[in-house]
């Protein structure tokens, strides 16, 4: 009886979450697609039609092209390695330790202050002379004068990719956790009676088990760290000399800095397609390593 | 020594540095709420203050409008999440139990809707809000939130959905009862789980969000934590940094131990879906 | 002129019945949406004074202050116009005026401003917000920048008189490095809001300007003199390291806490010393000379937009409350400002401030912000030009150049 195909009453059920998202997200599209294709002025009064103009100005412009750059960079760096990390913490607190419950709550206590919070605290430790982390090198001996850790790229950056990290592993963890507590305890039983090595039994038995989390948790944070703004934004609003900006960044200042909206709604499109095709790609991959799997 | 221990003082070994990053901003949120005023700017920095300044969390409560700005914050977040759940919950029924056409085109739909952040289309939604006189009312974010978190919020739930058996539904419509009566009576108590991580998930989000709050409110008694306390840093020609440690402490320790309180409920939901 | 009296009884008539009705309808009230921008946490206290006394003088009128950071103002901005729900009164830079006027936003004010009401301000000060002979905004906070410098940091060093030209700063600054005991010479600002500034003063002594002929003049040769003088400043370790790390907060602390010796900064300064650093033995300067005398003067503006439905209230509000004697003393005096208006120059409270004359005496050589369309861009692009060079990555003539030509194209869009 549940397996005929139903399609009136599922359209009447997901009737209200097309109607919100259509109304709430696909109105914004449209205007930012009709704004991208107009020259429109930073009060977002509409001119003259311009064609493709706005996504030439932005192929013209070298910033753009080091963000886009520099937006992958950010997003591999950070989604590997909130996954790199996550999976041994995750498979860490599947086990039983003591101290367990305290770990727990450790590994996701970066989640409870909100971004825009994380990175205003990291800001002010970060201060060359008087913020905490040098406070901490000065008396350990480590730094004898004050470092301005945001002051070049070459450092500032890389902080701020840890610091994407260490705000991505709560989710990450807390979704690998779950998939790795639904793996029934007799499995592993099993494998030990058959004697498997611990390492064995992670490579053929928990990651295989795992996989389904770990897609999802790879893609809801790419989609997440693509689009993160507040950490970059606070940390060094994308200075010096451009070097940190990431799109998002960019295109805040595009929008509101400059008020080249029509430029910045090009460049909104332009983001969106590449997670477009990042996701296309994604549910492809997926769909065939399901059907090898079946 | 147990294998137990052994193994506890690996993992603490392993999982140290990461609890001392993690850690860390808790520390430097304390180390600078507690100081006096005049030893924020001290060099070399410290760690201790010279004595506890309590009264930097009574100056800060009354500076910044904390006790309204979390009510807020409460509000918005909570009825952001209701609506979210509202909305999707119908539509991960519809994914994980029935059969239709479409079904792989809404799933689609789900995960473009998701690669949306609000960032991207401010404007857009501003404009939107505006034409609906929804500026400066928090009705605005918490529409705009629960549409944001509704992909999300459908995609985890259907999963769980589906892992609840299908007889257990049949047999109460074998006792008479319509459908309708078995989804409320038998299926969602047996979700009610899911529904909690969901919609803890969906609140943490709405809870963080700060682009669009930014972008709508208008009036300071109506604005949430996060944005009241950027009001204290962003671009002030003076910043008192142990107000805004005061409050940013105040803001994250309440989350801090629903989350400890929660975590056991949190994994457990995420992973009872899955159990047999 | 005529009609605009006839307008103000028409209106007071009007809302003479309005508050006759009061009772009947005193939801009814005329809402005046006021966008205040966060000077310091003291800002919205002031403006609720404002508030208090034009709600007391005018029961059927409900002034609504919003308080909005700088780092969002133009964004608060651009989405309220943008989506057609303009406040009835902001304040913003007077650099951004340009954009505001020639789109149309901005109220003319010339008709509403009696002959009595204009002449109560300084000149200079009302000036920056006059596009081509029309009135767009009432200077709201007004500054001129000068030098502070340390005087026990100096007298260690060795130097009796604050140095008066960039050939002397430098002496001075390495004369701190040696004897200063850890401090620094100059404090430089790297990063953020107004980077650009801080080197402008350089510029301009040198004989530079921001625009000539409508073209940028950063790589002009005092430009490159200036960004010379300011790499070698920070290669020959005579300012804090890595000054791309400091923004103007940061810069301003190291002199608070006597660790800089001497910096560029404006009024505001003064007053955070008095509450955070009341023993500092400080004095004020005038920025250094290299072939002429310059500052920057700069003023934020107050303004009407023309979508307003209630430009009079709005006006009446500005000239009764805003810019009333008492709350224009308690705000400059408060929020550390220069004062705008002769009234409050002559209050005691500015009258007897002997240093803040190192500010007024500089306004005759103040070079305030050219109205160019593309500020914030042009001006980020000059930062970003700046930072390179501070870091070492680009050479002064080369990287100027290339930013100049980037202004070129914004400013003659």
């Amino acid at each position: 009886m549940l397996d005929r195909t139903r399609t009136l009453p599922a359209l009447l059920l997901i009737l209200p979450s097309l109607a919100l998202s259509l109304w709430i997200i696909g109105y914004p599209i449209y205007d930012v697609v009709y704004t991208s294709l107009h020259e429109v002025n930073r009060f977002g009064r509409v001119r003259d039609f311009a064609g493709l103009a706005n996504f030439a100005k932005l192929f013209a412009d070298p910033i753009f092209f080091a963000s886009l750059w520099r937006t992958v960079l950010w997003t591999v760096t950070v989604v590997g390695g909130a996954i790199l990390l996550s999976v041994p913490i995750a498979v860490m607190l599947n086990e039983d330790f003591y101290g367990r419950g305290i770990a727990r709550v450790i590994v996701m206590l970066p989640w409870a202050i909100s971004l825009a919070m994380t990175a205003i605290v990291w800001r002010w430790s970060l201060n060359g002379q008087y913020g905490m982390i040098n406070a901490t090198l000065f008396q350990l001996g480590i730094l004898d004068g004050p470092v301005e850790w945001l002051a070049s790229f070459d450092t500032a950056f890389p902080i701020e990719i840890a610091i994407g990290i260490l705000v991505s592993i709560p989710f990450t963890a807390t979704v690998l956790l779950g998939g790795l507590s639904s793996i029934p305890a007799d499995v592993y039983e099993a494998a030990t009676i058959d004697g498997a090595t611990g390492w064995q039994r992670f490579r053929w038995m928990t990651l295989p088990l795992m996989k389904p989390f770990l897609q999802i948790a790879i893609v809801l944070n790419v989609i997440n760290v693509f689009n993160s703004f507040p950490i970059i934004w606070v940390l060094t609003q994308g200075e010096p000399a451009n070097s940190t900006d990431i799109l998002v960044t960019y295109l805040y200042k595009l929008a509101f800095r400059y008020g080249r909206l029509d430029t910045a709604a090009a460049m909104s499109l332009i983001m969106f397609a590449i997670l477009l095709v990042f996701t296309a790609a994604y549910i492809v991959l997926a769909r065939r390593s399901e059907e090898k799997g079946a | 020594m147990s294998r137990k221990l052994k193994r506890s003082i690996l993992f603490w070994l392993v999982l140290g540095p990461f609890a001392v990053v993690a850690l860390f901003p808790y520390a430097v949120m304390l180390s600078t709420a507690l100081k006096p005023g005049d030893e924020i700017f001290v060099f070399p920095p410290t760690w201790l203050p010279s004595r506890l300044a309590f009264e930097n969390f009574v100056e800060m409560w009354s500076a910044t409008g904390f006790g309204t700005a979390l009510l807020n914050s409460l509000l918005i977040a909570t009825a952001g999440t209701v609506l979210s759940l509202l909305v999707a919950i119908p539509a991960a029924y519809a994914l994980a139990r029935l059969r239709w056409h479409g079904q792989g085109l809404y799933r689609q739909f789900l995960l473009v809707a998701q690669m949306l952040s609000p960032i991207v289309l401010v404007i857009g939604i501003f404009r939107l809000m505006a034409a609906m006189g929804l500026v400066d009312s928090q009705w605005a974010l918490v529409l705009a939130y629960a549409a944001f978190n509704l992909a999300f919020a459908t995609w985890m739930m259907s999963s769980y959905f589906r892992t609840i058996p299908k007889e257990i539904e049949e047999a109460a419509w074998i006792d008479g009862a319509t459908r309708m009566q078995s989804l409320v009576r038998v299926f969602l108590p047996l979700a009610l789980p899911a529904l909690a991580v969901t919609g803890i998930f969906t609140f943490i989000n709405c809870w963080n969000e700060f682009v669009l709050a930014l972008t709508i409110l208008r009036s300071n008694e109506k604005y949430p934590l996060t944005l009241q306390i950027f009001t204290l840093v962003g671009g002030a020609y003076k910043i008192n940094w142990h107000h805004v440690m005061a409050a940013t402490f105040a803001a994250t320790v309440p989350v801090a131990v629903v989350f400890a309180l929660l975590q056991r409920a949190l994994v457990r939901g995420l992973s009872l879906g899955s159990v047999k | 002129m005529l009609n605009r009296r006839l307008a103000m009884l028409a209106s007071g008539v009007a809302l003479a019945a309005l508050s006759a009705l009061g009772s009947a309808q005193a939801q009814e009230k005329t809402e005046i949406r006021v966008i205040v921008a966060h000077y310091s946490d003291q800002t919205m206290g002031i403006f609720g004074g404002m508030e208090a006394d034009f709600e007391a003088a005018h029961p059927d009128v409900d002034i609504k202050l919003e308080d909005v950071s700088w780092d969002n103002l133009q964004q608060r901005l651009t989405t309220d116009i943008a989506g057609g729900t303009p406040p009835d009164i902001a304040i913003i830079g007077t650099r951004w005026l340009l954009d505001y006027a020639a789109n149309d936003i901005a109220e003319p004010l010339d008709d509403y401003m009696t002959p009595e009401f204009k002449a109560k301000f300084i000149e200079a000060f009302l000036e920056p917000s006059v596009i081509d002979g029309v009135t767009y905004g009432l200077p709201v906070a007004a500054s001129a920048r000068a030098m502070y410098y340390n005087k026990d940091l100096l007298k260690k060093a060795g130097i009796a008189e604050p140095p008066a030209t960039w050939d002397e700063l430098v002496a001075a600054a390495t004369a701190v490095k040696e004897k200063g005991e850890g401090a620094y010479g100059f404090g430089m600002q790297g990063k953020e809001i107004e980077t650009d500034i801080y080197w402008y003063y350089a510029l301009w002594a040198h004989g530079g300007e921001l625009v000539q002929d409508g073209k940028s003049g950063i790589a002009s040769e005092a430009g490159v003199k200036a960004a010379n003088l300011y790499k070698s400043l920070i290669d020959q370790g005579l300012t804090q390291p890595s000054p791309t790390g400091s923004n103007r907060q940061d810069m301003e602390s190291l002199f608070k806490q006597g660790r800089a010796a001497m910096v560029l900064s404006g009024p505001w300064l003064r007053g955070q010393i008095k509450t955070e650093a009341p023993d500092l033995n400080y004095g004020l300067a005038a920025i250094p000379k290299g072939t002429v005398q310059a500052t920057y003067g700069v003023t934020d503006t107050i303004m009407i937009f023309k979508d307003s439905e209630n430009k009079e209230v709005a006006w009446q509000f500005l000239e009764e409350a805003a810019f009333s004697d008492k709350n224009r003393i308690a705000f400059s005096e408060k929020e550390g400002f220069l004062p705008v208006m002769k009234a409050e120059a002559a209050a005691p409270e500015f009258a007897d401030d002997e240093e803040l004359k190192a500010f007024t005496g500089m306004l005759p050589y103040a070079k305030f912000a050219p109205l160019i369309p593309n500020w914030e861009a042009a001006s980020d692009t000059a930062s970003a030009a700046l930072q390179q060079i501070y870091q070492g990555q680009a050479e002064p003539e080369a990287a100027l150049t290339e930013a100049a030509a980037k202004i070129d194209e914004l400013i003659q869009q």
